[in-house]
């Protein structure tokens, strides 16, 4: 049984008055398997938040139908498995977030012990304990984004769909919830979560999907997407003599040079070790190494060039 | 239960929104202000000053129920609160029925303070409290759940300015129904006085709440009545709630 699957899911807004109806989404088929984490890529407007709202029931497919944990998310009792993390959630100002959660667990149908010991296992899991008074009209974006995803796991759902967890965090705070993201994957978790920072993906992900326009045009593993071939080589040397600067630079696809040495560039990875063993032989050091691979950025960009 | 999580969270908001206090603080200068009409009409003072602070009951208690009714989905859905509750294994008309049974509870909060204030006024002024006046103060506060699901309704379907709008208009008219039936001859046989014949029967016959003349001259009203009014108030009450929780019900937030 799939965690997720949705089939030729389609919305169109309707237009109005001066405004043409809008195809936000476009036969989406897609399926993602328990313990997966899935990346879901795509630009401003292409999508995303449309299928995230579809499977938390808050949007109506025009056509086309969605499953989680095998049952038709128009179902009430499906939004059990379901742990939802709107892009800057917003909470009742006026509640703490132990009071939060208390009512989010009402919601969940958590009983009045249920619900005290969530608040226990939250609250250590998100350090909670230290803003528990305090109401959610002073937090930070930090600490909003923590009471999101405490509020997301309250009844302890298999399936979590994060709608842009890392936006607007400081890099300690994206830190956070990566960690977070690869904690509860280890605890059995299907996360399936849209972004745009397209590090972060690479780095937690197991599967992504591009959605471009409303279709999506790419999903798959990331090793199997990303072409892992070596693209490039930089090569950085010092010590060199003019001379023998000069001819391994003529072996070379491209040369600039910086502090730390001369860095020359060769575009095939046997070619760029015939360069390197050039430079020991000519009395120069060896500094750096490196073998260029496409990064997901790369793709991703290559990919919507493709498409438009 | 979740109807009832919704419902205190509601009534916790709308206790801490300082719109309602600047309205009761408006409704009290009323009831006070009664008097200053009462000297006018020289030994009918108590009766003005029942009949007035019985008219800034319900009047107080409508502005409260169109301010904060009128805002009570709409806000949700424009402050994305809305997101992380419906995607909870709730019904949509779970929420809803949370939201009108919290303000209907803050309603009943507020009518009961200024009654309370009222009928204090009045005996402190050497006046008698008898069973009509507190007749008066509970169908008062039915008109006024009906007033509220209306509210309701129009906020889970429309802007909180023109649900506003429509909801005053429809307690002004709604007071004032015969208006519809009782047309000059010449609208004999027209298409307009079908139409308004027809608003006659959609539109809810308030009068029947109001019972504020019997109260003022201490006129006993027959228990029967009060009883036939409430059901006609819950039967209203109903249908609104019905409809909106249908036209909720698949509403893309």
């Amino acid at each position: 049984m799939d965690a997720i699957a949705t089939r030729n899911l389609t919305k169109v807004y309707r237009g109005h008055i001066g405004r043409g109806a809008v195809r936000s989404l476009d036969s989406l088929t897609l399926t993602i398997a328990p313990n997966e984490v899935f990346g879901f890529l795509g630009r401003n407007g292409a999508g995303k938040t449309t299928t995230i709202k579809i499977l938390c029931s808050l949007l109506r497919a025009t056509t086309g139908e969605a499953f989680v944990m095998g049952q038709d998310t128009r179902r009430r009792d499906t939004r059990k498995h379901i742990g939802y993390l709107p892009e800057n959630p917003y909470f009742y100002e006026y509640l703490n977030p132990r009071e939060t959660l208390d009512f989010y667990g009402e919601l969940h149908g958590l009983t009045r012990a249920e619900r005290a010991a969530e608040w226990d296992r939250l609250a250590d899991l998100l350090d909670l304990r230290d803003i528990a008074g305090q109401r959610v009209r002073g937090f930070s974006k930090g600490m909003r984004q923590r009471l999101g995803f405490a509020v997301a796991l309250v009844g302890n759902p298999h399936v979590l769909i994060l709608d842009e967890p890392m936006s607007g965090l400081d890099p300690l705070g994206r830190r956070l919830i990566r960690e977070l993201i690869l904690l509860l994957h280890g605890q059995g978790k299907t996360i399936f979560f849209s972004s745009h920072v397209l590090g972060d993906v690479e780095q937690i992900c197991s599967r992504v999907g591009i959605l471009v326009k409303g279709k999506l045009t790419t999903q798959g593993r990331l090793d199997e997407l990303l072409n892992r071939r070596v693209n490039r080589v930089e090569i950085i040397a010092a010590g060199l003599s003019e001379p023998a600067a000069a001819a391994v630079a003529a072996r070379s696809d491209g040369v600039r040079e910086s502090e730390q040495g001369r860095h020359f560039f060769v575009n095939d990875l046997d070619a760029a070790n015939a360069v390197a063993a050039d430079i020991l032989q000519s009395g120069g050091t060896l500094v750096e190494f490196t073998p260029i691979r496409e990064s997901l950025e790369e793709y991703f960009m290559r990919e919507q060039e493709t498409v438009s | 239960m979740r109807v009832l999580a919704v419902a205190r969270n509601t009534f916790r908001e709308a206790v801490r929104d300082k719109v309602l206090y600047v309205l009761l603080l408006f409704a009290a200068a009323a009831i006070f202000g009664s008097k200053a009409l009462g000297w006018i009409s020289i030994g009918q003072d108590i009766k003005i000053v029942k009949d007035l602070s019985l008219a800034a009951v319900s009047v107080f208690g409508v502005l409260i129920a169109i301010f904060v009714g009128t805002n009570l989905v709409y806000k949700e859905i424009d402050k994305r609160t809305i997101y992380t509750i419906l995607c909870r294994p709730m019904h949509r008309w779970e929420f809803i029925l949370g939201k009108y049974a919290g303000l209907a509870a803050l309603l009943a909060l507020v009518t009961a303070v200024m009654a309370a204030v009222a009928a204090v006024y009045v005996v402190v002024l050497g006046g008698r409290l008898d069973v009509t006046f507190f007749q008066a103060v509970l169908l008062i506060y039915w008109q006024l759940l009906l007033i509220t699901a209306l509210a309701v309704l129009l906020s889970a379907v429309t802007s909180p300015i023109l649900g506003a709008i429509i909801v005053f208009s429809t307690y002004v008219v709604g007071h004032a129904t015969s208006i519809f039936t009782e047309l000059p001859p010449q609208f004999d046989g027209t298409f307009s006085k079908r139409v308004l014949e027809a608003v006659y029967y959609i539109i809810p016959n308030l009068s029947n709440f109001d019972i504020r003349a019997e109260a003022a001259n201490g006129v006993p009203v027959a228990p029967g009545y009060v009883l036939w009014a409430i059901a006609y108030g819950a039967v209203y009450t109903a249908v609104l709630l019905t409809i909106a929780s249908l036209a909720f019900q698949d509403k893309d937030v």
